[in-house]
């Protein structure tokens, strides 16, 4: 129930499932049990989610307490549509070497980046997170 | 289990006792409130397309896990539910108010404004079904009708309206192919109570909570009333259920303690800060004990005085609108408007000097800043005409200084109006008095004001609003007077003016923000025919 209308308020979406993207890029899946007024939540049945090109794989993680601060958006999942999805699941296993093989070729494109920048004199300063001042 | 103490009908089975006692005294304001809704409900129900069933079919939605939602209380004031468990529903009849602090005992809420908007009351009247354990969080069907409380994007809208069609249309075939987790009780739900919830809530709700939302929550406010207007246009229309909307009502709740940030201790040379929960470092408060400066010479100090002055008034001015926006918008105004109005014009003629010059070169200063012109802009309408007419004779004799120093903001227009207003109501005995200053020669000037009065665009309307009146109350009067010294002078400043007019090459005559319908029948009275057509040219051509 809208407590107040004309507001949006986490209250609603107590004990349902739910996509949480933080900061620093994970991607968690749990249902949300309970929030404070910094909107710190507490996920159960958590499950970190890894996405790498069309196939995804889960790591069970359990209960999860967020800080507020650091979630980016979250969304409700609509469990009937959960697994219409055309991405496919795998191990965690394969993700986790899909996921280092695709870091490696992300750090090896940049470094030829770098390096030609250098080359030619120039070069950016990269900011690695959201969080460098 | 603890639920919230809205209409307490819904409360009262589970509820435990005590919670009745305080909602005891709610129940019978509410009954009122719940049964007109109940009785809307029925009105809506026949307009509205889904049907109980359709909700029954919503709940079996795998979102929800229905039956464990019982424990959760909920919906306060939906009528016949007979078990409060409704967390997420629509705000049917939502009447909140913040009580108490102390969210121990249950705390009851409702607002001042009844019922829901209609499709919320769909919902409402879905869980007057006989099924008492269904309860309902809406998962995918949140109400698109609510766009104006809940700002969903317009693809969005069309998604939810799309899925709940489909829900309508498909409820026969899923209704055996129900998902597995459907039935299931979620045996996590509600770890999170609803004293919990509702605490959440009330922190959010004490850092709204306002003494003049007007002010603090100014574009909510008009959103609200833009809404509400809209409401009501649309039921004189033809809607005939009124569709009323939710408001957020911002709780007044009293603030535990009151905490001195500063303490003095007897006998101490200074402060002590006192930390608290609200202020952790709470700066000692700098008491200035410096000296008022006397320098008045210095022109940049004066112009901080006036600026200073200025400041001053315009917040005794706002207090006046404040007031009179709060009450009607007549002009009966209350005896306090009346004496802040006094205060504020004493301010501004600096009365309490007693060398009258001195007085109107206060009040002039003021004029020189445009927000100073703006200040008596919006404070003539307030004024009673004898005051309103003081200010306009030292507006008008003083008029070329103004024009003079106005002429690279060129803002005096904004005094038009107002003035054009307060000159309706003069007698003619003022209105001599403000041309007066017009006409005469300044001691070591050939020029008169009036030709200066004239070039600029205030100048002029305001000169010809005057002509324009004088004539009024002349052929008013004219039938019971004789000739006597007014009426001479006042022919002969008409004739004055005329021949200046009829002096001034066209290009440099100002066009007058209002020409007035009676001036070329006046200064055809007055005038001779060769000079009331060099007139009739010059002013038609300005006019145009």
């Amino acid at each position: 129930m809208n407590y107040m209308p004309g507001t949006a308020s986490l209250i609603e979406d107590i004990d349902k499932k739910h996509l949480v993207l933080l900061r620093d890029g994970r991607t968690l899946i749990g249902f949300l049990r309970s929030i404070d007024q910094f909107a710190n939540l507490v996920l159960h049945q958590t499950v970190e989610r890894i996405h790498v090109g069309r196939k995804y794989g889960d790591i069970p993680r359990g209960i999860f307490v967020v800080r507020g601060e650091n979630v980016v958006l979250l969304g409700e999942i609509d469990l009937e549509k959960e697994s219409d999805t055309p991405l496919q699941q795998v191990s965690i296993e394969e993700i986790l070497e899909e996921q280092r093989v695709e870091q490696q070729a992300r750090l090896e494109a940049e470094r030829l980046k770098t390096q030609a920048l250098k080359d030619r004199g120039l070069s950016i300063p990269r900011a690695d997170t959201l969080d460098e001042y | 289990m603890k639920c919230l103490e809205g209409p307490g009908k819904s409360c009262g089975l589970s509820a435990p006792a005590e919670d009745l006692v305080s909602a005891s005294q709610l129940e019978k304001e509410n009954e009122d409130a719940e049964e007109k809704e109940e009785d809307e409900d029925l009105d809506t129900d026949s307009d509205l397309a889904p049907d109980p069933e359709e909700e029954e079919n919503d709940l079996g939605d795998p979102a929800v896990f229905s039956t464990v939602h019982n424990t959760q209380t909920g919906l306060p004031s939906s009528p016949g539910v007979k078990t409060p468990g409704v967390s997420g529903m629509p705000p049917a009849p939502l009447h909140f108010l913040w009580q108490t602090l102390d969210y121990l005992s249950p705390i009851p809420f409702w607002s001042t404004l009844p019922s829901a908007s209609s499709p919320v009351q769909h919902f409402g009247s879905q869980l007057s079904s006989p099924d008492p354990s269904l309860s309902c969080s809406l998962p995918t069907s949140w109400p698109p009708g609510f766009s104006h409380l809940t700002q969903l994007h317009p693809q969005h809208q069309r998604i939810l309206q799309l899925q709940q069609k489909q829900r309508q249309h498909s409820r026969t075939p899923s209704s055996s192919a129900k998902k597995p987790w459907s039935q299931q009780p979620d045996p996590y739900a509600n770890l999170m109570t609803q004293k919990e919830k509702d605490w959440v809530i009330k922190v959010q709700m004490v850092q709204l909570q306002s003494e003049n939302p007007r002010l603090d929550d100014y574009y909510y406010q008009k959103y609200y009333q833009k809404l509400e207007k809209k409401e009501a246009d649309e039921e004189l229309l033809g809607r005939r259920n009124r569709v009323e909307s939710l408001k957020l009502v911002t709780p007044y709740i009293q603030k535990a303690e009151a905490y001195e940030s500063v303490v003095r201790i007897e006998g101490s040379l200074g402060q002590v800060a006192v930390s608290t929960c609200f202020s952790p470092r709470r700066a000692i408060d700098a008491v200035s004990h410096g000296t008022q400066d006397q320098d008045a010479g210095a022109a940049s100090s004066q112009r901080l005085l006036v600026l200073h002055r200025i400041e001053k008034m315009f917040l005794q001015l706002l207090e006046v609108e404040e007031g009179q926006k709060d009450g009607s918008s007549q002009p009966c105004y209350s005896e306090q408007q009346r004496n802040q109005t006094e205060k504020l014009f004493q301010a501004l003629k600096t009365q309490e000097q007693n060398d009258l010059e001195q007085a109107a070169d206060g009040f002039l200063q003021v004029l020189f800043v445009r927000k100073g012109k703006a200040l008596v802009a919006r404070l003539l309408p307030f004024l009673p005409q004898d005051k309103a007419v003081s200010l306009l004779l030292a507006i008008t004799h003083h008029l070329p200084l103004l024009v003079r120093s106005d002429m690279t903001d060129q803002v005096l227009q904004m005094l038009f109006k107002p003035l054009s207003k307060c000159i309706s109501h003069l007698t003619f005995h003022e209105l001599l008095q403000g041309l007066q200053g017009l006409t005469l020669l300044p001691p070591g000037s050939s020029e008169r004001p009036v030709t200066v009065v004239l070039q600029n665009q205030f100048g002029i309307s305001l000169l010809y609003a005057l002509l324009s009146h004088g004539e009024q109350l002349v052929s008013l009067n004219s039938s019971s007077e004789g000739p006597n010294s007014d009426h001479t002078a006042w022919t002969n400043m008409v004739v004055l003016i005329a021949w200046e007019i009829a002096q001034m090459p066209t290009a440099s005559l100002a066009e007058p923000l209002a020409f007035p319908s009676n001036l070329l029948s006046l200064f055809c009275h007055h005038v001779d025919k060769q000079l009331v057509q060099q007139l009739e040219a010059r002013m038609e051509i300005a006019w145009i």
